[in-house]
């Protein structure tokens, strides 16, 4: 085992739909600013940095991290990129974990971003399939993500009144959330009536499309007093795939997600997630992917995801709260947001949510993934 | 299993993939300035507080130090020459604009490589009919007698500009290899889709490969998988899009066809399409139809029909 690493500060710009007024790397700034302050450092204090951003092809920047470097103050510190579709925030956090935890660096600053306002989103996201199989039908991964909720509703009973609850529970809880730039109460009936996209995907089963930045200092654990009296302390950490188009592919219970939550749980000895965790923060870009979550995380077994929402556990008041900070549905700047939603949970077990904080929160789950839902990882987060 | 002896590569040519992105960039503060400020003919830049280094063309950041504060000042429109190389695009050449901290890349014009020095004096030349690009500095040229400009407040400053068009487009050819090759080969000229076995021969892989993702032990022989399925996962897509291939509505479908073990992305036509949540579903027969045209790809097949459904 390595060294033990904590979140020690933690930042995100006020996401919106299109900011005009900086560039990608004046978003970069605007969190890497807020995470150092709420550090208590400064960039001189961090040994060493790492990018993280979704495909080139968002944004028309190619290897973005050499033009934002200036924006970080990152000149001449050890960066590296790191990108891995929609989980590109945790993958980011996870190599700055290593750095800390292998005793590469002392503090390390992780900075996430996209600017989706600048691109053409679903055209860009077609470019992830196989240009000889399948690329000429690809809507994004909107076309591919209906299809299996589709699927999963004949087999496990995600039905679309049960997603519409994802996006009412999850709209409530962007309210609160001064980070959110989607700030819009919804009832079931409004989603289940909201315009087809890909249906069974609807207009509000859909996060919205959103410029933002994301940034966190890791430290070890003899810095850390330097910045928090209470960091949020990493017991884990882990990114999973599967093969993209393999015999034994179900869908329909994540399975990368599952393997990476039990190798994750074992570790930061996590026997009963239901129980034991006081908050979730999970990576929805569609309602249905959160009642998947429920599954592969343990939340519930599988076919229960339905049941465990109309319940109200995943409620702010419920026994297992899921995204109080509204998840993607109040913001998702994509190669961020994976880095927010660890952002988020940290924050919680740190006593900080900036919004809706869960009571005496101890330890915390967050989820993120990308690829056609073939990467999945988790962190455990502790007090 | 011994390795597929069927398998060489077949003379394709590349497959053509065009993608043509159109992007709203938004150049941040310190360069929306100097786009503006192009079109007034002026080339500005930044000095920024803490160091007091100018940053030719403005930039929000110093690169020197990481500030973030700066001031917005007007630059002289010579410098001198600290770089050059030719290309088959003419001379590109490194300016240290006179008085900034920095060198930016620009275009060397009206000269030959012979005639350029590290240190040579030059000064803008103005491009006629373009504003708020860095191309409206149609290029360098040498002035040995050019006077030493000085940073100047910028004055009466022009609104900068917060978001500029622009466009990708990329060209790619993307080479079949031997189980690509075959595969659309057969496509095209057999109208038969071919799979390979698995390495212990339960079904095809589809699209055929060399090594099976399971195992990772090398695939078994080429065999034929049906022209028949099952739809394993469909949605309706209503949704328009940029880049979008047809126009909505129609159904993406995941097919497995009979005797494969994975996936193939196609759409499901050939009915109502108000009744397509009712008629098409996980576990729906469906055929392959072809189109009339043979030109190697997955557009051979027009669509996916259903089987056995009264679509009347």
């Amino acid at each position: 085992m390595g060294r033990h690493v904590g979140i020690v500060g933690v930042g995100q710009t006020h996401h919106s739909r299109r900011r005009t007024d900086v560039s990608q790397a004046g978003l970069v700034r605007e969190a890497v600013d807020r995470a150092l302050v709420d550090a208590k450092l400064t960039i001189e204090d961090i040994d060493s940095v790492v990018v993280a951003s979704g495909p080139v092809l968002f944004a028309a920047v190619n290897q973005p991290e050499k033009w934002v470097v200036d924006a970080i103050g990152a000149a001449l510190k050890p960066l590296v990129r790191v990108t891995s579709g929609g989980g590109t925030g945790l993958a980011g956090a996870l190599a700055g974990y290593y750095q800390v935890a292998g005793g590469f660096a002392d503090r390390v600053l992780v900075v996430a971003y996209d600017k989706l306002s600048e691109g053409a989103l679903q055209y860009s996201i077609s470019t992830l399939y196989d240009p000889f199989w399948g690329r000429e039908f690809a809507v994004g991964i909107m076309g591919f993500s209906a299809a299996y909720w589709r699927a999963r509703m004949d087999v496990l009973g995600h039905t679309e009144e049960a997603a519409a609850m994802v996006a009412v529970k999850n709209r409530h809880n962007a309210m609160n959330n001064p980070y959110a730039h989607v700030k819009k109460e919804v009832t079931v009936e409004e989603v289940l009536n909201s315009k087809p996209l890909a249906w069974p995907i609807k207009l509000l089963d859909v996060p919205p499309i959103s410029d933002g930045a994301a940034a966190v200092v890791l430290s070890t654990e003899k810095l850390a007093a330097q910045s928090t009296d209470r960091p949020a302390w990493i017991h884990g950490m882990g990114y999973f795939c599967e093969a993209d188009n393999a015999a034994a592919r179900s869908l329909l219970v994540s399975e990368p997600l599952a393997i990476a939550a039990r190798r994750v749980y074992r570790s930061a000895g996590i026997t009963n997630p239901r129980r034991q965790f006081d908050v979730v923060e999970v990576q929805e870009p569609y309602t249905c992917f959160e009642l998947s979550y429920y599954e592969s995380l343990g939340l519930c077994a599988p076919g229960e995801a339905a049941e465990l929402i109309r319940s109200g556990a995943t409620s702010l008041n419920g026994d297992i709260p899921v995204n109080p900070s509204g998840g993607c549905a109040g913001a998702n700047p994509i190669g961020a947001a994976g880095l927010i939603r660890l952002i988020e949970a940290a924050s919680q077990v740190m006593g900080k949510a900036a919004g809706n904080q869960i009571p005496n929160a101890r330890l915390a789950l967050a989820q993120s993934g990308g690829g056609w839902a073939n990467l999945r990882g988790v962190a455990v987060l502790g007090a | 299993m011994l390795p597929i002896p069927d398998t060489s590569p077949i003379d394709m040519a590349p497959l053509k993939s065009d993608l043509s992105m159109p992007y709203t960039l938004t150049p941040g503060r310190a360069a929306g300035a100097f786009l503006a400020e192009l079109g007034q003919r002026r080339i500005v830049g930044s000095r920024f507080k803490k160091s007091g280094k100018v940053v030719v063309p403005a930039q929000d950041f110093c690169p020197l130090s990481g500030d973030s504060e700066f001031e917005l000042v007007e630059a002289p429109a010579t410098g001198t020459l600290t770089a050059y190389t030719e290309t088959a695009a003419g001379l590109i050449v490194l300016i240290r604009i006179d008085g900034s901290d920095v060198d930016f890349a620009h275009r060397l014009i009206d000269a030959s490589l012979d005639e350029l020095s590290i240190g040579a004096r030059v000064e803008a030349v103005w491009a006629e009919g373009i504003e708020n690009s860095i191309l409206a500095i149609a290029g360098f040229r040498l002035a040995p007698d050019a006077p030493v400009g000085s940073i100047r407040p910028l004055q009466d400053p022009v609104p900068a500009l917060e978001v500029i068009p622009y466009r990708l487009d990329l060209h790619y050819e993307h080479a079949f290899g031997p189980y690509y090759g075959r595969l659309f080969d057969e496509i095209k000229t057999q109208r038969r889709i071919m799979g390979v076995r698995t390495p212990d021969g339960e079904g095809a892989l589809l699209p055929p490969r060399e090594i099976c993702d399971v195992t990772h032990r090398p695939t078994g022989t080429w065999v034929e998988v049906k022209q028949t399925g099952t739809v394993r996962a469909m949605s309706i897509i209503n949704l328009e899009f940029v880049g979008q291939k047809q126009a909505p509505p129609y159904i993406y479908a995941e097919i497995m066809l009979d005797g494969a073990l994975t996936r193939l992305i196609h759409t499901v036509a050939g009915f109502d399409m108000n009744r397509a949540k009712e008629l098409v579903k996980p576990g729906t027969r469906v055929r392959a139809v072809w189109r009339d045209t043979q030109t190697g790809s997955l557009d051979d097949i027009s669509h996916f029909e259903l089987i056995d459904a009264d679509t009347k």
